[in-house]
């Protein structure tokens, strides 16, 4: 399992180090104006071709580059309904923080589970592959997380079966 | 002329909000041209990718791993339709599920050493990307039945068995991935961090 | 090779430094103001604040013989800082742009400069004595985006500008009244204004980040975001040129370059480190970095045997690296490095340069 894991997180691991080359670049549309042109899309020349790297057709990651920001939306593995609706709830729990994550999108983008968006300001504040090693720490962390949360559910759906049933035996 | 003028059902809606003003101005920056940003490629129609298909197997068939993989990158479908760019994509994974991971490196190292090589696995590194983003979107859509089937209560079986039918069919995408990944994996071993670079900026998408 | 002088002034990102003639006054471009630094010693202490923009400052530079300093903003505005026994006095120049002004640079006769912006114009000012006012004229063809540098030739006519269209660009700048007829080149021979001398795009189209001229200024070299640099040797006026050169590196893109005589380009940007690039008409190449391996970083290597076998092969096989405590990084800068600029010249030769970064260093290296 881990074996196509490592893969998988060093391709994403190096596009984004290759992606995160960000510089200040004022809006070429509104004056006096300095906005993410990954979300802005008002000038095609600065945004870059995005990539995709996929592990299945459940796990992927969709890097979107431009001149001062880019955006990275990740799909966490959901094998089932339980995962889904534990995914759904985890990454609704997140973007509702997003102001403490600093780098965390309010709203995932279309196809997505949660998008990140990073811009020059924050390769300015923070140390580059520290960012990067925080979104590989997170895409790990996320998976352990959800089985994690689908086992204890489980068991606490057997324990609650088991002692509502127990009367009738 | 005027985009809105008159008050009619159409445009008593919100939709008029929606209207990119920027775009109607011809020289916004939202128009920019971006295939201004490379030399006019010649069209590459789906038989001629047809026939590179042709040659790149005879080559394999033949053993010539390296020239098969090398001839199919220096002819990319740069300009064509869907349906070329589509079967020149599935030729370059052709070539690339035969090698084996053992002559991966050397034969990169090979084909990176010579001239125009840098370039070569540039437009490896493009495919690869393409492939991963295919192959999921494909699945994405064939997979539709998977929120549907969420909304139907599950009979029996519990959870832990739903899951049994979707994992069969990832095992086979899952390994299609998992051999573009360790491509991409020696392609940046090998011609580095600044061939996906070249990737992200070039605007001859493939 | 001497170790590199390294002065850490902030915190802050460093958009634009300059020295001025005598090395003893330094100009950096911090967020809203430029800061002006004085030696002491062998530190720099802050001696004066220019405060007159309201937006970041993108870049400044000191004129070596007047000693005036030019800044521009992404404001729209450029100011003239002229030196006075009471401080710098600030004149606004007419610019008119109507977007983020990017890049500004005198013109080796230090009676023009040039603003490159995100207005799709470079603006060439120029002072006017009837009207007692710095003035504008605007490059606008075939200019299609923002521009990112912009660099003089040393006829002072001819100007090169690097564009997030993926063009590097040679224009002529010739301003009547301002500037003597220049001699014939291999760019042109008639050079009115805003004739277009050259127009250059490097196969993998990346934004245009650094241009520069080689001291004679017979070739342009410039550094795009595909992570590569390019020389362009120029054969005659109107023919196309004689050799045009790419070098696609296998490194971070870079972001500055100078030319360091006619054989050698020494480039930096995402990677925190420069690297020199050696070659000629025939052909370039990288020859290595400028970073001294290892240096004064005692026990590198040493401490890490300390982590057990297991430990290392977990941590690569779940994030695809070794954990180490890696918040510094091995490079002299710890982000970006945006300007290189020569520091100290003898014989055509550049033996000392300076350099800046979004990590609020400014670096003094030996070449």
């Amino acid at each position: 399992m881990s074996q196509s894991l490592r893969p998988y997180l060093q391709a994403v691991r190096s596009s984004l180090t290759a992606a995160l080359c960000l510089s200040n670049f004022a809006s070429q549309t509104a004056e006096r104006h300095n906005v993410p042109e990954v979300e802005a899309r008002t000038s095609p020349e600065v945004l870059l071709t995005p990539l995709t790297i996929a592990r299945n057709e459940n796990e992927r990651v969709l890097i979107e580059p431009s001149i001062n920001s880019i955006r990275i939306s990740i799909k966490i593995k959901q094998a089932d309904e339980i995962e889904h609706i534990l995914v759904h709830k985890f990454t609704r729990f997140l973007t509702q923080r997003a102001e403490s994550f600093f780098i965390l999108r309010r709203k995932p983008i279309k196809g997505y589970d949660i998008s990140f968006l990073i811009t020059n300001f924050h390769t300015e504040e923070m140390l580059k592959h520290k960012l990067v090693d925080f979104i590989i720490q997170f895409m790990e962390e996320v998976d352990k997380e959800i089985s994690e949360m689908k086992l204890f559910l489980n068991a606490r759906a057997r324990f609650v079966a088991e002692s509502f049933l127990t009367p009738f035996d | 002329m005027s985009i809105i003028q008159q008050h009619t059902q159409a445009t008593l809606s919100d939709a008029w909000r929606t209207i990119n003003i920027d775009a109607l101005t011809e020289d916004s920056s939202v128009n920019f041209d971006v295939s201004t940003l490379h030399p006019p490629l010649p069209e590459i129609s789906e038989a001629d990718a047809r026939a590179i298909n042709g040659q790149v197997r005879q080559l394999l068939r033949g053993g010539d791993a390296e020239g098969a993989l090398r001839g199919c990158l220096e002819m990319p479908v740069y300009n064509g339709s869907e349906a070329a760019k589509e079967t020149h994509l599935h030729t370059v994974i052709e070539v690339l599920q035969s090698i084996k991971a053992s002559e991966m490196t050397p034969m990169l190292q090979r084909i990176f050493a010579q001239q125009g090589g840098s370039e070569c696995l540039d437009v490896l590194m493009k495919y690869l990307y393409k492939g991963m983003a295919a192959t999921s979107a494909a699945a994405d859509s064939s997979g539709r039945a998977t929120p549907a089937r969420a909304m139907t209560p599950q009979a029996t079986g519990g959870f832990s068995q739903v899951g049994q039918r979707p994992m069969a069919a990832n095992e086979s995408t899952g390994s299609a991935m998992s051999v573009l990944l360790s491509w991409h994996e020696k392609v940046v071993e090998v011609a580095g961090l600044g061939c996906i670079g070249r990737t992200m900026t070039d605007f001859r998408r493939v | 090779m001497a170790a590199p002088e390294v002065h850490h002034l902030f915190h802050r990102p460093i958009a634009d430094h300059s020295f001025s003639a005598d090395r003893q006054t330094l100009a950096i471009a911090r967020d809203t103001q430029v800061e002006l630094y004085g030696r002491v010693g062998n530190a720099f202490k802050l001696k004066d604040e220019l405060k007159g923009h309201d937006k970041l400052v993108t870049s400044v530079d000191i004129a070596p013989n007047t000693g005036r300093i030019v800044t521009c903003s992404q404001d729209r505005n450029a100011l003239v800082w002229e030196p006075s026994p009471t401080g710098y006095k600030p004149t606004l120049v007419l610019l008119r742009i109507s977007r983020a002004a990017t890049f500004v640079r005198w013109s080796p006769s230090e009676a023009k400069f040039a603003v490159g912006s995100g207005d799709r114009v470079i603006a060439i000012c120029y002072f006017e004595e009837e009207n007692d006012w710095w003035v504008s004229k605007h490059l606008k063809k075939p200019i299609r985006s923002t521009i990112t540098s912009v660099a003089w030739h040393p006829n002072s006519v001819l100007l090169a500008a690097g564009s997030t269209d993926a063009h590097a660009r040679v224009f002529s700048a010739f301003i009547k009244g301002t500037d003597q007829r220049p001699e014939p080149s291999p760019w042109g021979e008639r050079l009115p204004f805003n004739t277009v001398c050259g127009e250059f795009l490097n196969n993998s189209a990346g934004w245009v980040h650094a241009v520069a001229f080689s001291p004679s200024g017979d070739a342009l070299a410039f550094a795009a975001h595909d992570s590569s640099v390019t020389v362009v040797y120029p054969s005659a006026p109107e023919q196309p040129p004689k050799a045009v050169i790419s070098i696609n590196t296998q490194l971070l893109p870079f972001m500055s370059l100078f030319w360091n005589g006619e054989t050698e380009i020494i480039a930096a940007g995402y990677d925190c480190e420069a690297f020199r690039f050696q070659g000629g008409e025939q052909g370039w190449q990288l020859a290595g970095t400028l970073e001294k391996v290892k240096a004064g970083r005692p026990g590198l290597g040493g401490e890490d045997r300390e982590e057990s076998a297991l430990n290392m092969f977990r941590q690569m096989d779940l994030k695809g690296k070794v954990t180490k405590d890696d918040t510094q990084l091995k490079t002299v800068h710890q982000n970006t490095v945006t300007m290189l600029r020569p520091f100290e010249e003898s014989g055509g030769r550049v033996t000392k340069f300076s350099s800046s970064g979004v990590d609020g260093r400014v670096v003094i290296w030996h070449t």
